[in-house]
């Protein structure tokens, strides 16, 4: 118990020295933040004036699909504030500083998970997030008790995990190939602009990809579809809509195992 | 007094991976990649006593971060073994990492937007040191190393020199027993070097810590060390005190000479003559390996043959030995 508490208030110390950092210049703060916001809204926009022709996208009206969005951007935001040190994880093997973390009396990865946020990025995406889910919530026919909300939690909660896992699993590669950046460009950030759209209007080669190569599909279509059941639904096993946190739990758990083994490994083979 | 750190025919082998260029070389790279093996270090042993202070010197290259790495756990070694205290370093990583302090001048540990207080108060929190060593520990450091005018400003705003001071109390406030300073004071102006050699003596004479640095500056190592471990590809090629290596391999001698009026001077066998001032013909240098020639004979020769001024004899400085260890000049007897 009192190993735990000592966590938890070097967590706090992290976490007010990284606000702080982060936040010294309030107006540099703000529109940098504002930057974000603007700069993943333009994919909304283009969906906006998309839909004001269409009404519809495969059955999914404007509001639906703020509702679709605002999970990819939500589950973001969050994982981003716990995800930066894994991020930049590259940049500190080659340059060194990772032997910083190396030589403190603490565990590896509870380091580079708190030892920095980036907090513009959180607020940008996550606040997008807040402001399209306030936008569709009310909008989309779903009835807000006691069980959507638990399962709307969990969903989120997934969601984070699965992101969060791919983050881990790519800073880990780092450690063989010193970098990869493309990698991510092409696995996540291409992946995660398909998860925008429902996935069932893209080709069964992108889907599958979506469900068990880079699991995007259980970030936001899956839990969407659970609460809205629009057409597409049917095409999938009924599972799927349960699965979020399942695929999250399974998926960061791989990523931490893959990283414990790499991690003895670079220790014995040097940088 | 038990051997606090033992380092036992330590090796440890870099793999390089040899890229060739093209698509086909890229291709070939991620099919079968090529290793080029570069040993960093070679069978080196040492022991060190609580209450040391080592200097690691060496040409870049010889080792020494690597050296630094292995003693602080970063590394494993390929081959040997290492123990220091009760630790296997490369092992028992957790319990280790908080006996020791390590300060690379080359790579601050602080946050570059904050106050220097802010960096403090993490690792206050990450090194679980108890409030009342905390603040005796930062108080007595803040006065040693004169740190009062900084220690509430933004560390992007100090000098090289006060934020490399700031670097090495952020090492030592957990209190570790052993200390390793990788170039402390690199880049830092005379004055701030002496405060930080300063610190570096008081501290080892004070609390008994044992202390380990590499550097390339001998003043540094001429002003607090008593023992000197020379590094060279990879082997250890000296290890004793600082007056040893003058023994040992300080068998050169210079005499220095001003004549009264402007000499030409004839060769003398067994003697290099210099001129150490362009501007003035009437010094010369001549230096010369005392088993070769005697330097009574020199000094009669040249007295009976020149009108002279001024004359003075001079070992040469730790740093030109070490030089000529590097270059390879001067082989051991």
């Amino acid at each position: 118990m009192k190993i735990e508490n000592d966590t938890l208030f070097l967590a706090g110390i992290y976490m007010k020295t990284t606000m702080k950092a982060w936040f010294q210049y309030r107006i540099d703060a703000v529109l940098r933040s504002i930057a974000v916001f603007l700069r993943e809204s333009t994919g909304i926009i283009v969906i906006y004036f998309t839909l004001l022709q269409f009404d519809t996208l495969s059955g999914w009206n404007m509001s639906e699909m703020f509702f679709l969005f605002s999970l990819l951007f939500l589950t973001y935001g969050i994982m981003i504030l716990f995800f930066t040190g894994l991020r930049d994880f590259g940049g500190m093997v080659r340059s060194g500083n990772f032997d910083r973390f190396l030589l403190r009396p603490r565990g590896l990865l509870f380091q580079l998970i708190f030892v920095d946020a980036d907090w513009f990025a959180a607020i940008g995406q996550g606040g997008l997030g807040i402001v399209l889910f306030i936008l569709s919530a009310g909008k989309v026919g779903i009835e807000w008790n006691i069980e959507t909300i638990i399962y709307y939690v969990l969903a989120v909660a997934g969601g984070v995990l699965i992101q969060g896992a791919i983050f881990l699993i790519l800073a880990t590669l780092n450690i063989y190939l010193l970098q990869t950046d493309s990698l991510k460009e092409l696995t996540y950030h291409n992946f995660r602009k398909f998860a925008g759209y429902p996935i069932n209007i893209f080709h069964k080669a992108i889907q599958l990809i979506m469900i068990y190569v880079v699991p995007f599909a259980f970030v936001n279509y899956f839990p969407a579809q659970y609460l809205l059941r629009k057409p597409g639904a049917e095409e999938y096993s009924e599972i799927f809509f349960y699965l979020t946190p399942v695929v999250g739990s399974i998926w960061y758990l791989a990523a931490y195992l893959f990283w414990r083994i790499s991690i003895r490994w670079y220790k014995s083979s040097g940088n | 007094m038990p051997e606090f750190i033992e380092v036992k025919e330590v090796s440890k082998v870099f793999k390089i991976s040899k890229r060739s260029n093209g698509v086909p070389g890229m291709i070939a790279n991620l099919i079968m990649p090529k290793y080029e093996k570069r040993e960093a270090v070679r069978g080196v042993s040492f022991s060190i006593q609580q209450g040391e202070m080592i200097g690691f010197i060496g040409p870049n290259g010889a080792g020494k971060s690597t050296m630094i790495k292995m003693l602080s756990g970063i590394l494993f070694p390929d081959g040997g073994e290492i123990k220091v205290g009760k630790w296997i370093p490369y092992k028992q990583r957790k319990d280790y990492v908080g006996k020791i302090g390590v300060v690379f001048g080359q790579k601050s540990q602080l946050q570059w937007d904050l106050p220097v207080m802010d960096s403090f108060e993490l690792l206050r929190a990450i090194y679980r040191i108890p409030k009342d060593l905390y603040r005796r520990n930062l108080e007595r450091y803040i006065e040693m190393l004169l740190m009062e005018q900084f220690v509430h400003q933004p560390v992007r705003q100090l000098s090289l020199g006060q934020r490399m001071r700031a670097d090495i109390v952020a090492a030592l406030l957990h209190s570790p027993e052993i200390i390793f300073f990788d170039e402390p004071t690199i880049g830092v102006d005379v004055a701030g070097k002496e405060i930080i050699r300063n610190f570096i003596k008081d501290l080892n004479q004070q609390d008994n810590v044992t202390m380990l640095f590499t550097t390339h500056d001998m003043q540094d190592i001429e002003n607090t060390c008593k023992r000197l471990i020379i590094l060279d590809e990879g082997e250890k090629v000296y290890d004793g005190s600082l007056m040893g290596i003058r023994e040992k391999y300080g068998t050169t001698r210079q005499l220095d000479v001003e004549f009264n009026q402007e000499e030409v001077v004839k060769p003398i066998a067994n003697v290099e003559i210099l001129e150490p001032d362009e501007t003035d013909s009437r010094k010369r240098r001549f230096v010369f390996e005392s088993r070769n020639v005697q330097i009574n004979d020199l000094m009669n020769e040249l007295l009976s043959q020149y009108d002279i001024r001024d004359i003075n004899i001079s070992e040469p400085e730790i740093e030109s030995i070490i030089r000529k260890i590097y270059n390879g000049e001067v082989v051991s007897e």
